[in-house]
């Protein structure tokens, strides 16, 4: 287990660095390395202004939403639940959009308006939002008291619909700047955060990942079942409370970053799984790593892609892209087997 | 036990979240408005090197005779005189690598929120940006003489201003002699949209004279066609110009668009805050006077 584990960790942070150094080096301005390190403008402003802030704000992001798959997965027992697929993004959307339609209403210039449309603001409606759709799908997601996986993932899919209807209704009802704004946070971009949200939003992630990394022993008897794991002495309702409080966090603060960035964490653990195995203590370090890895260099994808348009497409609609496919692969799969 | 434990951590998330609280990413920061502003290091007295971000502001340069300023613009800008110059994104997504590339010394920005954080950032690593909010006809005189300091030229800033500012003294001079049309001007068809008060087409409207039958505190209100009908207007004045323009009778339930009332605009002149105002009110003043009451006849045919 050590060595796997180690292993694990050494290729996830080989990866991560690849990934890194591959997404500072890329973009639509040709820089150079050297000039910019010997602090050459444009290059400098370029390389350390831009893309650097850029890399940590992907890392971060993808770090939380890999990690809060994994978790989610074991509470589910169901390689399929996924912060987005089960409306725990959607519900962070959904905190934040009244977060910003309220100091929308306001009026922004009102002091009310400003306190309620700051970031902090969003990024709280966004956890809140966050917390309260994982209690929504895994409270309706029970039947006669047992958490029912499949009745918890289409409780998560039918709220993405709710919250998307009222997230439209929402931008009806901002005036147009508003409107736009919010459609291009909520489609998942990695844009372009000041140093405080890097700082604030690296203490978020790190606290819920640590979290998640410190429970990962117990994920594995969770995974088990609830009978097996408080047959083998775990205090499963307080386990997945703390999984569940780690997770949403760690799922409000990415969207608060960066929007509804989706399918992360499916991707991300699935390949793993493939290649490392289930073991939660491995998986979810190393998911951590990988997934960091992995939405750098879907960043770094997206802005390169759309190059000759002068656009970029927001990293979520690269990560739909891949994520849409594999999520119904998983669930022709899983009907096989069942 | 379960639940009310699930009940707790959802508390505890709620506390968590609120201790780490200043987490700011979406932000609504505060937009500057009213008043242009500054954002980021000085600006050189006589910058050379421009990038301008919105085609009304790209419009204003080339009408302060300064287009050899220019290194870039937004991929939505089409006039012939900036054709070759790079392009450095849209209006509501402007690259700030592509941006920074260019080395500018000054960027103009016509101050929004979907480009504000990138905007920012632009400020932040060393370039002076200057932000003009423009919503009304007042906005677009003084970004005239505020472009026109800032490129070191306050005297073609001035002309420019006062050239426009005597435009909308003729027009409304004009206006008193045309009768007093109920009009609506139709910006979108799939859905609706309609220029409402507080938007520039609306303001364009009061001094050529015309009365905008869209009230309410909306300036681009997705318009029910119920209301549309209801409303009457004397006139549609078709400003959709990227839709084709027989598209129009989709909306045929309006009495004037049954009638023939209706005016196609040739360009997007009267969404365009700059130095196309004269032109965009001799257009709407053209669309006023075409169809005459006399020839309101039309509405027989209802």
């Amino acid at each position: 287990m050590r060595r796997r584990l180690a292993l694990a960790l050494g290729a996830g942070a080989i990866a991560l660095v690849a990934c890194v150094v591959a997404a500072l080096l890329l973009g639509p301005q040709p820089i150079s390395l050297s000039a910019a390190l010997a602090g050459v403008e444009p290059d400098r402003a370029i390389l350390l202004g831009l893309r650097l802030p850029r890399v940590i704000l992907g890392a971060l992001v993808g770090a939380a939403l890999a990690a809060a798959g994994v978790a989610l997965q074991a509470l589910l027992r169901n390689p399929l639940a996924e912060p987005f697929v089960l409306g725990v993004s959607g519900g962070a959307a959904l905190g934040g959009t009244a977060a910003l339609a309220a100091a929308a209403a306001a009026g922004p210039a009102s002091a009310f308006g400003a306190l309620v449309g700051s970031g902090a603001s969003v990024a709280l409606g966004a956890s809140v939002g966050a917390a309260g759709s994982t209690v929504l799908v895994f409270a309706l997601g029970r039947i006669g008291g047992k958490l029912v996986p499949e009745a918890a993932l289409l409780v998560g899919v039918v709220f993405n619909a709710f919250a998307a209807g009222v997230i439209t209704v929402v931008k009806v009802m901002v005036p147009p700047e508003e409107a736009a704004r919010l459609l291009y946070w909520l489609m998942g971009a990695v844009g372009y955060a000041d140093t405080g949200t890097l700082v604030t939003g690296t203490v978020f992630v790190v606290v819920a990942v640590a979290v998640l990394v410190a429970t990962s022993a117990q994920l594995n008897l969770l995974s088990l079942g609830d009978d097996e794991a408080s047959s083998l002495g775990v205090d499963v309702g307080r386990s997945r409370g703390v999984v569940f409080l780690a997770a949403s966090l760690a799922t409000g603060a990415a969207v608060a970053l960066a929007g509804m960035v989706g399918f992360v964490g499916l991707i991300v653990p699935h390949l793993l799984r493939k290649v490392f195995g289930p073991d939660h203590r491995i998986l979810l370090p190393a998911s951590v790593l990988f997934g960091a890895a992995f939405l750098v260099l879907a960043d770094a994808a997206a802005r390169l892609a759309f190059l000759p348009l002068g656009s970029e497409p927001p990293v979520g609609a690269l990560t739909a892209l891949l994520g849409g496919p594999l999520f119904l692969w998983l669930l022709r799969r899983t009907e096989r087997s069942a | 036990m379960t639940r009310s434990n699930l009940i707790l951590a959802a508390l505890a998330a709620f506390a968590l979240a609120l201790a780490a609280a200043p987490l700011p990413a979406a932000a609504a920061d505060p937009l500057p408005r009213g008043e242009p502003t500054w954002l980021g290091p000085a600006a050189p007295a006589r910058p050379t090197r421009v990038i301008s971000l919105a085609p009304s502001l790209t419009d204003t340069v080339i009408a302060l005779g300064e287009t050899g300023k220019l290194v870039g613009v937004t991929r939505y800008d089409t006039a012939p005189e900036v054709k070759s110059l790079p392009r450095v994104g849209g209006f509501l997504d402007p690259s700030p690598e592509a941006v920074l590339g260019l080395r500018p010394d000054l960027v103009l920005w016509l101050a929004d929120g979907g480009a504000y954080p990138a905007v920012r950032r632009i400020a932040e690593l060393g370039v002076p940006v200057l932000a003009l909010p423009v919503v009304g006809v007042p906005d677009v005189l003084r970004a005239a003489r505020r472009v026109g300091a800032a490129l070191g030229n306050p005297e073609a800033g001035e002309r420019l201003a006062a050239s426009m500012e005597a435009a909308v003294r003729a027009a409304e001079a004009r206006a008193s002699s045309l009768p007093r049309r109920r009009v609506m001007l139709v910006i979108g068809r799939d859905p609706l949209v309609v220029a409402g008060p507080g938007s520039y087409p609306d303001a364009l409207l009061r001094i050529a004279g015309g009365v905008n039958v869209v009230t309410g505190d909306r300036p681009w209100p997705v318009y029910s066609l119920e209301r549309a009908v209801a409303d009457d207007p004397d006139l549609v004045i078709d400003a959709a110009v990227n839709e084709p323009a027989d598209t129009i009778a989709r909306l045929s339930a309006i009495p004037a668009v049954k009638g023939g009332r209706v005016v196609r605009l040739p360009d997007d002149r009267v969404l365009r805050p700059g130095p196309q105002l004269p032109a965009a009110l001799e257009q709407l003043q053209g669309a006023l006077g075409t169809a005459a009451p006399g020839t309101a006849g039309a509405k027989g045919t209802r």
